[in-house]
């Protein structure tokens, strides 16, 4: 199992009062699944996502990343395991403007210390996975909204991941580039054998769901299990 | 490793990154220069007052105790032959003269004015007044004609400017000075006006006179002298030469005491205290202004990039990390901007020294000359407290920015 949480909940504090924002959550993915969770604004799917990205703290329970348990890693311990086990794809994207799209993608290699040549080979196979090779020398700011989600899914995926979370990966983009944007992720998901963890509240993203979560009042609920036929999308 | 994202973050934010260079530049500018002037100026000061007392001085202790009576302090011929043995054999010494001085009255058959007589070795390399000489004076021409002491010279006498105005003489004119020998009687002799001098300095050119010591030696009748006045091949040895010849003076049972040109300068060490203090305002005012102006570009030039932070932490950046690529860009914003200012002064430094502006300090005569010493030596303390202060400035953002809360910085828009 690649990610399992076990009674996990989290309660923000606002003044005197506790507000729980998920409560006591059970959840599993394994190697290759592709999962969406979906749920209205507010109901807690981007807590879940940032406590099983190991970027916030829980309150109680445990995330369990390949069965090592994060609650008592030390923040360098976290970074640590983020940057080796985990790939983000953010809903703005989150590149790094004063970086090439090549060098976005390598930045993570580099906190690893891959060597260059290493590097040359992992960066430009994945722009070449995602369409955009011939765009590597460009900045952030001179790509579309869909090419600079690409240019962030191959820095998600260049570490060797075992697990991409995606936080609405398709909310700034038209429909039509974020379908394609999903296709990649679908395909991916297949030719790498990577869990992806995708949360939105948009129903086209649901469709390349083979297995859906519904989260409502930081509770999940399994919706179904499907295999969807992405490349139709 | 990651030197580059530094770099290309220097240079996003063009106009506030010049804004936190233009500050660095002109703080190290501005140090550079003031510390070119004091440089310039206490090294002339140095220079000026080494060869007013050369490099060192030896003599009784009762003349630096100003025990003056009955002239106990002079040094007697017996003593005077072991102390030259010495200073002969030396390593560092370069010359050495004798040096005997006495108060007295010159007397021209208009007017009679005290005067303060240095007798001292004409032509002497450790101590040579002829090269005070004025050949020079557009206003008083008939001074150009004079000429420094000679060996040879008994009778004859340097005297200073303002003197030679306030006792209307001029070279060849002669006058009476009369003093207390040792024995105290009084003697008066014949003196003739070699040469008129230049000290820049309107009271020390109203007193002093300058004579050959064997004629000192005659008018007060002694064969003592009151000095040795000591040439050191390096001023920076001074101290070092000194303190070895102390201590031969002291193994061959001498009652002599040294002291260093320094000891002696008390003017040179209230203006080195004078400069030493207004120099070190001047840094704290710099280094507090760079330090506070560059804190907040920085904060501001930081604060913009809270999500980036959040993004390069969620992906696995630990916050040491952080911690040193911001550092890392101050750092280079203080190098560049240090860098950038020393050039600047440098170059402001150049112009101002070719306008070629002098002042006439209180008590001069003439004015001397204001320039700046651009050394490399001299660029060194502006760099390094611009440079230190920037980072010091750096430290409370770039920690703010590396204790960033990961949740919190991807929130923000």
């Amino acid at each position: 199992m690649i990610l399992e949480t076990q009674r996990l909940s989290k309660v923000y504090s606002v003044g005197q009062e506790k507000i729980p924002a998920l409560r006591g959550v059970d959840f599993h993915a394994s190697a290759g699944d592709f999962i969406v969770i979906n749920g209205p604004s507010g109901s807690g799917k981007s807590t879940f996502l940032n406590l099983i990205a190991c970027v916030d703290r829980h309150s109680e329970g445990e995330v369990l990343i390949e069965g090592q348990a994060t609650s008592k890693l030390s923040e360098n311990q976290l970074a640590e395991l983020r940057k080796r086990k985990i790939g983000l794809v953010f809903q703005s994207f989150n590149l790094i403007p004063v970086l090439s799209a090549y060098e976005n993608v390598e930045y993570p290699l580099l906190l690893l210390g891959v060597n260059s040549s290493e590097r040359q080979r992992r960066v430009m196979g994945l722009l070449e996975e995602v369409g955009i090779k011939d765009l590597a020398k460009r900045r952030p700011d001179e790509l579309s909204g869909g090419q600079r989600q690409r240019v962030a899914i191959a820095r998600s995926l260049v570490t060797e991941p075992k697990l991409v979370l995606a936080d609405e990966p398709t909310a700034n983009l038209d429909s039509e580039t974020g379908k394609q944007v999903m296709s990649i992720m679908r395909r991916l998901n297949e030719d790498h054998k990577v869990a992806f963890l995708v949360v939105t509240h948009d129903p086209v993203v649901t469709q390349y769901a083979e297995r859906t979560v519904k989260i409502r009042d930081g509770q999940l609920t399994e919706e179904n299990s499907h295999v969807v036929a992405y490349s139709a999308a | 490793m990651l030197w580059h994202i530094p770099l290309r973050n220097l240079f996003r934010n063009r106009r506030r990154t010049l804004l936190g260079l233009a500050i660095i530049a002109l703080g190290t500018a501005m140090v550079y220069a003031v510390l070119g002037y004091v440089d310039f100026t206490m090294y002339n000061i140095r220079l000026g007052t080494v060869k007013q007392y050369g490099n060192f001085q030896i003599a009784s202790p009762l003349l630096w105790d100003e025990k003056t009576e009955k002239f106990a302090y002079l040094i007697q011929p017996d003593t005077l032959a072991k102390v030259e043995q010495i200073l002969s054999k030396e390593p560092g010494v370069v010359a050495y003269t004798k040096q005997l001085n006495f108060s007295g009255l010159a007397t021209t058959p208009n007017k009679t004015k005290v005067v303060r007589a240095t007798a001292l070795e004409p032509n002497n390399r450790a101590l040579d007044y002829n090269d005070l000489v004025v050949t020079d004076d557009k206003e008083h021409k008939e001074w150009n004609v004079g000429k420094g002491l000679d060996p040879a010279d008994q009778g004859k006498v340097l005297i200073g400017r303002t003197l030679a105005k306030e006792l209307q003489l001029k070279p060849g004119d002669f006058f009476s000075v009369t003093a207390t020998t040792v024995d105290g009687a009084y003697n008066v002799g014949p003196l003739r006006v070699a040469g008129v001098f230049r000290l820049n300095n309107e009271v020390a050119e109203g007193q002093l006179i300058f004579v050959p010591i064997a004629y000192g030696k005659t008018l007060m009748n002694t064969e003592g002298v009151a000095k040795i006045i000591v040439k050191v091949n390096n001023l920076d040895d001074s101290v070092r030469v000194a303190s070895s010849v102390q201590e031969k003076l002291r193994a061959a049972g001498l009652e002599l005491e040294i002291r260093t040109w320094e000891q002696l300068a008390e003017f040179y060490r209230q203006i080195k205290g004078f400069f030493g203090a207004l120099f070190g305002f001047l840094m704290l005012s710099v280094s507090v202004l760079v330090f506070f102006i560059v804190m907040q570009v920085l904060t501001l030039a930081f604060l913009e990039r809270t999500r980036e932070v959040g993004t390069i932490r969620a992906i696995g950046t630990k916050r040491s990390q952080v911690f040193s690529m911001f550092f890392m860009e101050s750092v280079m914003l203080g190098v560049f901007g240090s860098f950038t200012g020393l050039v600047l002064g440098w170059l402001l430094g150049q112009g101002f020294n070719a306008l070629g502006i002098g002042w006439t300090p209180p008590g001069a005569i003439a004015p001397v000359p204001v320039r700046l010493s651009l050394t490399l030596g001299n660029a060194w303390l502006p760099f390094i407290v611009s440079a230190i202060a920037t980072l010091l400035s750096s430290l409370y953002p770039v920690t703010r920015t590396a204790r960033i809360t990961i949740v919190d910085a991807l929130r923000t828009a």
